[in-house]
């Protein structure tokens, strides 16, 4: 398989087209696994600034009251975009819903802790903690088992 | 109504049908009665409806499930207590006081079992994370290194100490009787327990140990009235250990 990358300035995401004799199961595989892969910069705004980021710099997305709010190593941002929606365009295999307020970057969790009263808290980066409600427990460990799986 | 709402009235219900059932047939059999006081009827079937809830408490976690969990368990003992009188099974309020205390420890025994499932699960993400294994069921295997002071504090001191006490032929063993259980006991307790909290964080196996160890010398020193004395270590174990835990937080030592 030929891979070629031409470099189109000003061009904002990137777009890959496969070119195939005809649609095979590799081909269609192919298409699924980047399908997978989204790799869209997210929309966000500092005070009047827009900006688009690359995924894999956030920590986590979640509802304040205010609306989404979005939180790298160094900073928090504000999301034009709903939680559910924000879903559909994170890299289904780096980010998971842990709550019915919060996604977070599972490439982020470095410490998963057990309180006595079955409280699940994630620590990202070492430093910012998460909570995972229990009824996504199982919906976590699907995406985790999926990806170990894709991985091997 | 809510989905949820909704399948708790079912399993209320069934529960409560199921408990009904089972007090007609069983409440004249206990009583050797052909009698059936209504009261005690009325609490089977109020029982059978709280153990149709059961699982509900546990279905969140966090203040929700303390709370759901105690409203489940005061609910419960009420109508367990209105059994325990209805049926004669206790003569006074100690008695009634002592079936509770079972049903407090099978309570237990269920919320120790559900933990014990959370716990697999927090380890299975662990592992699918690629995270250390983290911390063993109940800190377990962080506390027994604890285990030798425990076990010099609440039975060999005061083991020893009652033989010098009878080898000086001291009349009055002051020392086992009022010094070491009242103040050496409780402070060094206490102090332990501060140690392990500041290392390993809370671990609720060291106030249950000092507990069970100091058990012994209860009955080989002294006899059941002095039982209080295994609070006197157990009590300030736990608060030691939740202030060593508290001093972790405000200022991490690692471990």
């Amino acid at each position: 398989m030929e891979v070629e990358v031409r470099v189109e300035r000003g061009r904002r995401e990137p777009k890959i087209v496969i070119l195939a004799g005809e649609e095979t199961e590799e081909v269609r595989r192919l298409v699924e696994q980047l399908e997978k892969l989204r790799l869209d910069p997210v929309p966000v705004r500092r005070g009047e600034e827009r900006l688009l980021l690359p995924q894999e710099r956030f920590l986590r997305f979640y509802t304040d009251g205010k609306g989404v709010s979005a939180q790298t190593g160094e900073e928090t941002f504000a999301v034009p975009l709903r939680l559910y929606e924000l879903e559909e365009r994170l890299d289904k295999r780096r980010f998971v819903r842990i709550s019915n307020g919060e996604i977070i970057n599972l490439d982020r969790v470095t410490a998963v802790d057990l309180s006595l009263s079955g409280t699940i808290r994630m620590t990202l980066d070492g430093a910012v903690y998460a909570y995972v409600s229990r009824r996504y427990v199982k919906k976590i460990k699907e995406t985790l088992m999926r990806e170990g799986r894709e991985r091997h | 109504m809510t989905e949820e709402r909704k399948k708790s009235l079912i399993r209320i219900l069934i529960g409560g049908i199921l408990g009904l059932l089972v007090g007609l047939v069983l409440v004249p059999y206990v009583m050797y009665s052909r009698e059936c006081p209504p009261l005690a009827v009325l609490a089977c079937a109020a029982l059978g409806g709280m153990a149709g809830l059961a699982t509900q408490p546990f279905a969140d976690s966090g203040r929700a499930l303390l709370l759901r969990s105690a409203g489940h368990f005061i609910l419960t003992a009420a109508f367990f207590a209105l059994l325990v009188v209805e049926l004669d099974m206790a003569s006074d309020w100690v008695e009634v006081l002592f079936w509770e205390g079972l049903l407090g420890l099978l309570y237990l025994l269920i919320w120790l079992g559900r933990w014990i499932g959370w716990y697999a699960e927090v380890s299975q993400l662990r592992e699918l994370l690629g995270l250390d294994p983290g911390p063993t069921p109940l800190k377990w295997r962080e506390t027994l290194p604890y285990l030798p002071f425990v076990l010099l504090l609440c039975t060999a001191a005061p083991l020893a100490l009652r033989g010098i006490e009878r080898a000086m032929g001291t009349d009055i063993p002051a020392l086992t009787g009022i010094i070491y259980p009242m103040l050496i006991l409780p402070v060094a307790s206490f102090c332990v327990g501060l140690s392990l909290g500041k290392r390993r964080g809370l671990c609720p196996l060291f106030p249950v140990a000092c507990f069970v160890c100091y058990l012994l010398v209860v009955f080989v020193l002294y006899n059941s009235s002095a039982l209080f004395h295994c609070f006197l270590t157990a009590v300030p174990a736990l608060g030691g250990n939740l202030l060593g835990l508290c001093l972790r937080r405000v200022r991490p030592t690692g471990g």
